[in-house]
């Protein structure tokens, strides 16, 4: 009892570039316990959204997370198309998938290198980013820009993609999977990366539930909860699965991951394969009134909006509620019982998005 | 092994020679915003369409101020113009070492009693 130290692990720290602390009270090298801080990059998105127009917000929301840009702006278009009650043209939604499911891949593909440097593996980290690279030049020439996409509006899309992208697209997404092919298993059968890995950070179903868990954190537990389930933009019509594991420990939810690049790269094509033509943009008509709650699934898990509008230009409030918020409980679950050497490692396999979280 | 040691002595580098080899600019990029005040009727349309704010219009003076520090480029002032002022150019803004260097400023219309623009 006496000999417990504390141990601050961020705001500041090389492995986890973003601002959490994670207080932890150690006996010798194992974890006892771990009390989160947040709040270092408070931004104020929330109460700007108030101040601007429910139109120019799409731009605001995209920056809440730079990684998932396009998926904050769907989330938030879908939610003010319900309460002006329309509809995004078909194609418009296949168009959303397919930018959707881009943008899940590369986000899979930067969390994997971050993953495999968390453990010092800085090689492996360089071939999944210049996998991703090739993800980030599809935006680029799609939607104009390589991060924040800006291609989601109120009633549909702002940019279509040509037959030329399309067919880009497709050989694109051959290479990307033929160097998943090569550099997957290195994450899932290297011996290094298993000791690393394997029955570290493990959570119980129940505790998952509990504890609130949201994406592959909840579905490394078997759980097969996915927002895609609903159906949202052209996901009902793509014959859409969860992908799930059953350990909960880093590993597991390291492969629910990588099988989900896989289906990321499945969804896209079949989304191309299908995609209708026609027009892109439904004009809105008057303006949002009302509540509503508007989820969809981000690659870290469930993103929820809630929004309330009482009919004028400017919104009244709106609530983000980020995944990565909804996993901190299940994290702080995860560390006690753990050696100090293996934090970096267990932080990181909740896929972390920490400026997002404070919005 | 023997294999990735060869072709890694073998291939060419992942990378680019910046500044020499630079990458290819996407064909409709959103680079950075280029106003052509020639056609302009100062409507305002475009500063009242900026997420970013970044325009401010000026109707009686006929200015046009233009903040490149503040601009997204998310091309809502370019589809909002309906004189085509706006252009996204096809390349992306140059950085700077003040904030004060970047303020565009349009020209007026007319030219003032002295013939001054
Ligand atoms: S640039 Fe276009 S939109 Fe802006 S004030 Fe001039 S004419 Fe109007
Ligand atoms: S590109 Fe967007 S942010 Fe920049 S000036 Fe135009 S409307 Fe404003």
């Amino acid at each position: 009892m006496s000999n417990r130290t504390v141990i601050p692990f961020g705001p500041q720290h090389p492995v986890l570039p973003e601002p959490i602390q994670l207080k932890l009270e150690l006996q010798d090298e194992t974890v006892v316990s771990a009390i989160p801080h947040i709040g270092y990059v408070h931004r104020g998105i929330e109460k700007a959204a108030e101040r601007m127009e429910y139109t120019q917000n799409v731009f605001l929301v995209e920056r809440v997370c730079g990684i998932c840009s396009f998926i904050h702006a769907l989330c938030y278009c879908q939610a003010i198309e319900q309460l002006q009650n329309i509809e995004a043209s078909p194609r418009a939604k296949y168009l959303r998938v397919i930018w959707s499911e881009l943008h899940r891949l590369h986000s899979h593909h930067l969390w994997l290198g971050l993953f495999a440097d968390a453990f010092g593996y800085e090689s492996l980290f360089m071939q999944f980013w210049r996998n991703r690279e090739m993800l980030m030049d599809i935006f680029d020439k799609t939607a104009g820009s390589r991060v924040i996409i800006s291609t989601c509006a109120i009633g549909g899309t702002r940019r279509d993609i040509s037959d030329v992208h399309l067919q880009e697209i497709l050989d694109t997404l051959d290479e990307v999977e033929k160097q998943l092919d090569k550099t997957l298993p290195v994450i899932l059968n290297d011996y290094t990366v298993k000791k690393r890995t394997v029955g570290i950070g493990k959570i119980t179903r129940e505790q998952a539930l509990e504890l609130g868990a949201a994406g592959p954190v909840l579905r490394a537990n078997g759980v097969a909860q996915d927002m895609r389930q609903l159906g949202y933009a052209a996901y009902g019509e793509l014959g859409f699965e969860p992908v799930t594991e059953n350990d909960g420990d880093c590993y597991a939810r390291a492969k629910v991951r990588a099988r989900e690049c896989y289906q990321s790269v499945e969804l896209v094509r079949k989304a191309i394969r299908q995609l209708p033509d026609g027009e892109i943009l439904t004009k809105p008509k008057g303006r949002p009134k009302g509540q509503v709650i508007s989820r969809v699934e981000q690659p870290r898990g469930e993103l929820l909006y809630f929004l309330s509008a009482d009919g004028t230009n400017r919104l009244d409030r709106l609530r983000i509620r980020t995944p990565t918020f909804a996993n901190v409980p299940p994290l702080v679950a995860m560390l006690p019982g753990c050696e100090l050497a293996d934090v970096p490692v267990i932080v990181l396999s909740i896929d972390p998005c920490i400026s997002c979280t404070e919005r | 092994m023997i294999n990735n040691v060869l072709s890694n002595l073998f291939s060419k580098p992942a990378t680019r020679d910046f500044p020499a080899k630079m990458r290819e600019i996407a064909e409709n990029v959103r680079g950075s915003v280029e106003f052509n005040t020639e056609n302009c009727v100062y409507c305002g349309a475009c500063a009242l369409k900026c997420p970013a704010n970044a325009i401010e219009v000026d109707r009686p003076a006929k200015k046009v101020t233009f903040d490149l520090y503040k601009c997204v480029a998310c091309a809502c002032c370019a589809e909002a113009c309906r004189k085509g002022c706006i252009q996204m150019a096809k390349q992306y803004a140059h950085p700077s070492y003040r904030k004060m260097d970047v303020v565009f400023q349009g020209e007026p219309l007319l030219t003032d009693a002295n013939g001054d623009s």
